[in-house]
């Protein structure tokens, strides 16, 4: 039975992909500070703040002792917050480096290096067409989902030769708690400029994440028919 | 807790078996003096990361204890713990009888 981890599995796309690989026979540990997830009997909810880098060792660490063997690894739990770049509080940005950056790299440091020993295993990071938008409004959300890019980049290439295929996968909003505070215009106007005017469901984005990880290539890949080119 | 001797047998079981997976007898034949990264080492950087995350399992098992060799101590120390076989060795050791 190939075994999968799952951040932020409580809920939205975490929950939507951990159900999924479920229905295909899959064993999912749910990493998320609130145990829950899916009620199914192949998955187990993990309580951990990815935050936090002795924690994270040790719960994977519980795994490794089990003997478990991680096949694929999903770093998807985010936080955002809307602010203009000059009046986001310090701690606002802290926060939210703290979950959607360190927590991807405290993850990827403690699984990568199961894969490692095992010599195989995939590891997507979830990213967001923020990014390659440079939306406003979004400037700490924007730098922490760039740095994961950035990271995803460098891992694949150091990892590639231990068999550990590393890549990044970004969205454009999708219904889900992270973008409950976003206006419907803005939504709107974000789904035109990424020539998909109906939006992103959560059935579309899991679908694109497992094919994205049949490709294995490092991306970052995006779920749009359109990007604006770079400055 | 792990002493020298022990902790020698496990670092050198390990090169062997890391020396056999990438078919490099260097690493089999391994000795105190044998580098393990930068000109002359039979390792490339994915080599030493996998040398570590297997000897951080072996020692795992060993002890029953979660050991993490790469730290911000080990990283600033003026003779790096991962630059030869026998450093390695009695930087594990040290690691391990360190008083709590």
């Amino acid at each position: 039975m190939p075994c999968a981890i799952i951040t932020g599995a409580s809920r939205g796309l975490g929950f939507a992909l951990a159900s999924r690989l479920l229905a295909e026979g899959w064993k999912v540990y749910g990493f998320s500070r609130q145990a829950t997830g899916p009620e199914h009997p192949a998955f187990e909810a993990v309580s951990v703040d990815v935050g936090d880098a002795d924690a994270v060792q040790r719960a994977v660490d519980s795994l490794s002792q089990r003997g478990e063997k991680i096949d694929l690894l999903v770093n998807n739990a985010g936080a955002a917050s809307l602010n203009a770049c000059l009046l986001t509080p310090s701690a606002v940005v802290a926060s939210i480096m703290r979950v959607n950056f360190l927590g991807t790299f405290h993850m990827l440091q403690a699984v990568g290096k199961m894969m490692v020993r095992q010599r195989r295993g995939d590891i997507i990071n979830i990213s967001t067409v923020a990014v390659p938008l440079s939306l406003p409004g979004e400037a700490a959300y924007v730098a922490s989902k760039a740095a994961v890019e950035g990271l995803t980049q460098v891992a694949a290439q150091e990892l590639a030769s231990a068999g550990v295929h590393v890549q990044a996968v970004g969205f454009g909003p999708i219904a889900t708690d992270l973008t409950r505070a976003v206006s419907a215009e803005q939504l709107r106007s974000l789904n035109q400029k990424i020539g998909r005017p109906q939006g992103t469901t959560l059935a579309e984005a899991v679908e694109f994440i497992l094919e994205c990880y049949a490709q294995r290539r490092p991306g970052p890949h995006y779920l749009a028919a359109q990007l604006p080119k770079p400055f | 807790m792990l002493n020298r001797t022990q902790v020698a047998a496990l670092v050198f079981r390990r090169l062997a078996l890391i020396g056999q997976e990438l078919a490099k007898p260097e690493l089999v034949q391994a000795d105190e003096q044998t580098r393990l990264f930068g000109q002359a080492s039979q390792l490339d950087s994915i080599g030493l990361v996998t040398l570590i995350a297997d000897l951080e399992q072996d020692l795992r098992e060993a002890t029953g204890q979660s050991v993490q060799l790469v730290n911000e101590k080990a990283l600033s120390r003026l003779t790096s713990p991962f630059r030869r076989v026998g450093l390695l060795i009695d930087y594990i050791t040290e690691l391990l009888n360190k008083p709590a």
